[in-house]
């Protein structure tokens, strides 16, 4: 009888303990003290010691750091610079305003102006009156001195890169710099500052670095224009405390935008994703980087104060720079047929995936330029009309402008509240359109290719099955992961034997830059700026190297002159030239044509803030900016938070 | 039957269950159950759904059935063929003593020191994502037969300074013959043990190596179950049917095991007259 | 003579052990289709970072030439076996140059230690009384209670377990800390109080799946002394219960767990990923874990070079403490 009793008692335990975790969070009240300890004075405090109400404290993308003493950008061991450093320390010498999409100064006052008509040199000044976080004044000095820092140290990894662009960079005098290139440059803002995410050109004051040896020096206690200085970290990795500066108008945020709001900064790791949304019910993170849809759905019901882009459905921000998609091996048969490309796309679902990938949360992209909203404007919108006249080889045309419409359709039939009403909305969240979902000229395609179907399989020209593998990387980027499995469900339904491989991190890029893929759910396609030149550089076939060996750019090794000569010539031209935009459009509709990477959605990023601490976030409504956490624009944002008075 | 007791009942009682759930359910289901979208998404236990459905549109019963089938393939292929090579290889060493003895230590040592992550992260990379259930099975194989075989290789060496032992040497018995006749018996309770819990060990691994990607997470498996169901945050979001089918199922067939495992030794005990 | 050709025999076993093992673990991270430079490039790619492609080319070749990558395999094997032997030094890590690799391990290792030596040993202990009890005395209701509760707990998957611990004591009870943050340092009381309430929660886990095996094997391998016949002959004397299962039990069915202990104590040194994930607990289990994802070869042979001595050595002193625990067995 006890053995019976036993069996039921652990029955009903497991059963206690599953059911348990779930159903807490109605009950949870919303100022639940977690790992937090009660100040003996008023206010909460945090577990570091700040007082709650005075602390912004931000998610760590790249997660904990092994040696947390180590800050010198210049060395790749150092605390990832996502992890407060760039946000809130360095500076750089531009920044980027991604709503207007265009670059703005930062400790540079001016843009680059050449001097002559060689495009070899030029001269900017820098921003007056300002300190680093020590005291002691910024001026050109510190510039000139980081380049040539950069110039003479031949082991610094950034270094090769930078003595191929800049000879020399001079202080005229205390605000005037002058540069001079290896090559005639029309770009050189964009290669010295912030475009996405960050830069590597990152100024060091010369005063404490002079000193050192730049290659061994672990610049323990950063100093930097930003507005805020370290002031206490995690001997084991997982936290660092960064604290206004005193001084924060000598800051270039304090004397560009303002006084930032948070007293503290607080960047914490809090460890896997079950953990990062308890801690943001718990109010215990005010900033979340990347949380998949499903984590945004439980965040949202348990934590009414939780705020994404969108107040309603699909609530992610679609301004990511980088869109997702299926990349080929162009040079590994049949995928060196575009023909297979082509049939491979109409095969494509694109509904269906966007649904099993993130719930419909996805804006549609045709070109390979990711639909961003300044993006959109100038070129998916303008080359709509083209798209829609654009004729496959058997004059089959395969584009269709109704997604945006089918989808609020299908997600209204789903109970979806909140969707946009007139077609202009539509257009924006869920993008211009896509590619027909069509078996039947699919399999037309095929044939012609040689292909035959047997039975409900297809089989290779050869007779043999088609077997393809789809490369997905592991946990670490999760919508390319699920859409590989999406896109993989979707060519498994039509007879074709699809493997997903998932690649821990170093595999998967390994195996794109040496071709030992066949597809792969890689992302070579980023852009923000109209001018993308600078990112479709890649695709020059000049990179193109055999399989096996690493390829610098274009490893998708599809070779293409018409790309390949249009960029050399956007290479020469003024990012300001009315030819870019044309010439940059006619790239896309040569990659429409060619297919080497079929191009699928855009990014959508769930990184919610909770409005119970702080107010004034960046969202749809108030968008004076992305809400890019781990990019070096952070600094920028700050003065616009405000505490709640909670 | 009659003479069994409680937990020998139990025990096959709920393997059954198991085995009949794994085995021959998956033949009644026309479908393909790891198919995304065949089913609305997230719907609760019903009369038409038993478990429930997944946020990916799979029927979490069909889908937990085929998983099973997978799951036991691999466990009892691991477990049988560890346990059985370890063992003769344990007691071989074990009883020969010299040469022999140093060369199977030496292999046995060389693969318990060397982790298995790296290895398993190789040979996932190095077969290009059409990892095999079979495959999955061998490598966990490899990975698996030195514990007992150096576990029963200490017990031989005990076992062979008992008398009776020397006895059957001296009455020229062979080799293979002693192991299996003589010493055999007086490990089999712990290899029996270990069987059971290899079938664990097998089972577990898999769902590790699923996450890193060495399995295919496109094949059901209990693993590669839970695999999903937390990728998809089950458990905050309370999905139980989800992620707790898997778990309970693992937990569950472990305990029949075991209850199998003791109930059979107090019923052969008993059988003996002890 | 017999215990010293023994003992040489070991120690040639020994270094044999970790000679193959440290050689395959040199050569298999290096046929792995991925490297330190490009897993670097990747990360950046990663978050989004523009890279010129003139930029990756110099990128490549600097880190390739400050890693010392450049040379043959066979060259860099001998190269790293000299440094070794000479210095005890690994070099510096790959994913976080120039910091050094013994640094790093040395920084994690006492986490480690501290964390999988008590709950290892404590889960040791408390599972072999319980699978005595089990084993011994299968009828008395105590020992049915412990067994069902640790047989039940053992296969419930890690992950699941301990994310269920973290729920239910760290969100619907918050009696402990959802992240660890230690306060103070050295032996003053507030850090070794942090310590002690930030690791409290990671060794239950482990505590709590980690006896099942142990009950387990314990109560398989007492019942069967238990009908041995002199365990027989001791009760026909008139020999107590408690003084039978002390003296005559316990020894003989100590044995092989005792083997198991000492393998296990040794693989402590390849850290617990999982709980020093979950728990964001420090270790060496997420430094092998990282530098495997990473490409970081000279990470992983650091700590991976420590892990293997660490579980030969472990045979080594089984083997060698065999016969003094079990007089039946000669050294030989």
């Amino acid at each position: 009888m006890r053995d019976k009793a036993w069996i039921v008692c652990y029955l009903m335990a497991i059963f206690v303990l599953l059911t348990a975790c779930t159903d807490s969070g109605a009950t949870q009240p919303p100022a639940a003290s977690g790992g937090n300890q009660e100040a003996s004075g008023s206010g909460k405090m945090t577990d570091v010691g700040t007082p709650r109400s005075e602390t912004l404290i931000v998610d760590i993308l790249s997660g904990r750091s092994p040696d947390p003493d180590r800050m010198n950008p210049y060395m790749p061991g150092a605390v990832a610079m996502d992890s407060g450093l760039h946000q809130l320390i360095y500076a750089s010498m531009w920044e980027i305003d991604t709503v207007k999409g265009e670059q703005i100064p930062d400790l540079a006052a001016t843009m680059p102006e050449p001097l002559d008509d060689t495009n070899t040199k030029f001269r900017f000044k820098i921003q007056e009156g300002l300190a680093w976080s020590d005291g002691v004044e910024f001026t050109a000095d510190d510039v000139q001195y980081t380049a040539d820092m950069l110039l003479k140290t031949k082991e610094i990894g950034y270094s090769g890169y930078f003595s191929s662009l800049v000879k020399s960079m001079k202080a005229v005098d205390k605000t005037t710099i002058e540069v001079e290139t290896v090559q005639p440059e029309t770009r050189l803002a964009q290669k010295l500052g912030v475009v996405i995410w960050g830069t590597s050109f990152r100024v060091m004051p010369k005063h404490i670095w002079e000193k050192e040896d730049p290659t061994q020096f672990k610049f323990t206690d950063p100093v930097g224009v930003g507005p805020y200085k370290l002031s206490k970290r995690d001997p084991q990795g997982n936290w660092f405390l960064y604290e206004k500066r005193e001084d924060w108008q000598k800051s270039d945020v304090g004397k560009l935008v303002g006084e930032p709001g948070p007293r503290y900064v607080l960047f914490k790791y809090f460890g896997p994703e079950e953990k990062r949304i308890v801690a943001a019910i718990q109010h215990d993170m005010d900033i979340l980087q990347d949380i998949t849809p499903e984590s945004w759905e439980v965040l949202r019901q348990k934590n009414e104060y939780a705020k994404a882009w969108y107040e309603n459905f699909p609530y992610a921000d679609m301004n990511d720079p980088c869109e997702r998609g299926m990349s080929f091996n162009a040079s590994k048969a049949p995928y060196d047929n575009e023909d297979v490309r082509w049939a491979l796309t109409l095969l494509t679902d694109i509904k269906n995936v966007s649904m099993a990938t993130f719930g419909g949360m996805l804006r549609v992209s045709p070109i390979i330029l990711p639909p961003i909203s300044v993006l959109q404007e100038t070129y998916h919108k303008p080359m709509k009309d083209w798209l829609k006249e654009f004729q496959l080889s058997d004059g089959y045309k395969p584009f269709e402008d109704t997604y945006a419409k089918d989808m609020v359709d299908m997600l209204k039939q789903q109970g979806i509240k909140g969707l946009p009403t007139d077609s202009a909305e539509m257009e924006n969240t869920f993008g211009v359109g896509w590619f027909k979902y069509d078996p039947e000229e699919a399999t037309k395609l095929l044939e012609k290719a040689g292909f035959k179907k047997e039975g409900d399989k297809w089989l290779l020209p050869d007779g043999s099955p088609w077997k393809l593998t789809i490369n997905a990387p592991a946990n670490f980027e999760v919508q390319s992961m699920r859409l590989a499995f999406a896109v993989a469900d979707s060519w498994r339904k039509n007879g074709i034997d699809v493997n997903v491989q998932q690649m821990d991190a170093a595999t998967f890029w390994d195996s794109e830059s040496t071709g030992n893929f066949e597809v792969g759910s890689y992302w070579p396609a980023c852009g923000l700026l109209p001018d993308s030149t600078a990112n479709l550089q890649g695709w020059n076939k000049e990179y193109i190297v055999p399989n096996g060996q690493q390829a610098p750019g274009n490893r998708n090794r599809w070779a293409n002159d018409r790309v390949s000569g249009l960029l050399e010539g956007l290479n020469a031209m003024e990012p300001s030239d009315p030819k870019v935009i044309a010439d940059i459009t006619e790239i896309n509709k040569e990659m429409v044509k060619g297919m080497p990477f079929i191009p699928m959605f855009g990014t959508s990023k769930f990184v919610p803030v909770d409005t119970y601490y702080w107010q004034g976030f960046q969202n749809a409504e108030n968008e004076f900016e992305g809400p890019w956490w781990w990019w070096s624009q952070f600094k920028f944002y700050t003065p616009n938070y405000k505490p709640s008075g909670n | 039957m009659k003479n069994w007791n409680f937990r020998l009942k139990a025990g096959v009682a709920i393997l059954a269950l198991f085995l009949i759930l794994g085995m021959i359910f998956p033949f009644f289901y026309t479908g393909n159950p790891i198919e995304w979208g065949t089913y609305p998404k997230n719907l609760k236990p019903s009369a038409d759904h038993w478990f429930g459905t997944t946020n990916l549109g799979q029927d979490t019963f069909w889908l937990l059935a085929k998983s099973l089938q997978n799951s036991f393939v691999i466990g009892l292929l691991v477990a049988f063929f560890a346990t059985v090579i370890g063992a003769l290889l344990g007691l071989i060493a074990g009883f020969k003593g010299g040469f022999i003895d140093r060369l199977i230590t030496l292999m046995t040592d060389s693969f318990i020191v060397i982790p298995s992550l790296p290895i398993l992260i190789l040979l996932g990379t190095m077969l290009k994502g059409r990892a095999s259930l079979l495959y999955i099975a061998v490598v966990l194989i490899v990975f698996n037969w030195p514990w007992p075989a150096r576990q029963l290789r200490a017990m031989a060496l005990s076992l062979r300074e008992r008398d009776f032992i020397n006895t059957a040497v001296f009455s020229g018995s062979g080799t293979f013959k002693i192991i299996v006749k003589e010493i055999f018996p007086f490990v089999a309770g712990w290899s029996l043990a270990n069987f059971v819990n290899t079938i664990l060990v097998a089972i577990g691994s898999e769902s590790g190596l699923a996450v890193i990607g060495m399995s295919s997470n496109e094949k059901a498996t209990l693993g590669t179950m839970i695999y999903w169901a937390n990728q998809h945050q089950a458990m905050l979001a309370g999905r139980w049917w989800w992620i707790g089918s898997p778990v309970i199922a693992i937990a569950l067939i472990f305990i029949a095991l075991f209850l199998t495992m003791t109930g059979y030794q107090q019923y052969s005990a008993l059988r003996r007259g002890k | 003579m017999d215990f010293y050709k023994f003992l040489l025999s070991r120690i040639l076993t020994f270094i044999l052990v970790v000679f193959i093992g440290i050689t395959a673990v040199f050569f298999v991270p290096r046929f792995l289709p991925s490297d330190p430079v490009e897993a670097m490039i990747g990360q950046m790619t990663s978050k989004s970072a523009f890279l010129d492609p003139k930029a990756v080319e110099t990128l490549r070749e600097t880190l390739n030439e400050s890693f010392g990558l450049q040379g043959s395999v066979l060259s860099q094997y001998l190269g790293f076996f000299k440094r070794v032997l000479l210095t005890q030094d690994f070099g510096p890590s790959l994913a976080n140059y120039p910091a050094p690799v013994n640094e790093l391990i040395g920084r994690a290792l006492p986490w480690t230690m501290g964390l999988l030596l008590t709950s290892t040993v404590i889960s040791w202990l408390i599972g072999n009384a319980i699978g005595l009890l089990a084993g011994f005395r299968k009828e008395k209701p105590y020992s049915k209670a412990l067994e069902a509760i640790s047989i039940a707990l053992y296969p419930i998957p890690y992950y699941i377990f301990a994310l269920v611990l973290i729920m239910l004591f760290s969100y619907i009870f918050p009696v402990f800390p959802l992240t660890a943050t230690f306060q103070g340092a050295g032996f003053t009381w507030e850090h070794i109080r942090s310590l002690i309430i930030n690791s409290t929660l990671p060794a239950l886990s482990m505590i709590l799946v980690g006896t099942g095996w142990w009950v387990i094997s314990m109560k398989t391998i007492s019942s069967g002394i238990a009908e041995e016949d002199y365990v027989h002959f001791a009760r026909l004397k008139g020999v107590k219960e408690r003084k039978i299962m002390s003296r005559y039990v316990l020894p003989n069915a100590a044995l092989p767990q005792v083997t198991m202990l000492a393998l296990q104590l040794g693989a402590i040194f390849n850290g617990a990923l999982v709980t020093e994930i979950l728990f964001g607990y420090p270790g060496v289990g997420t430094l092998i874990y990282n530098s495997i994802l990473q490409a970081d070869y000279n990470l992983i042979m650091g700590t991976i070079t420590l892990s293997i001595i660490a579980v030969a050595g472990a045979t080594f002193v089984v083997d060698f403490l065999y016969p003094f625990l079990d007089p039946r067995v000669r050294y030989k």
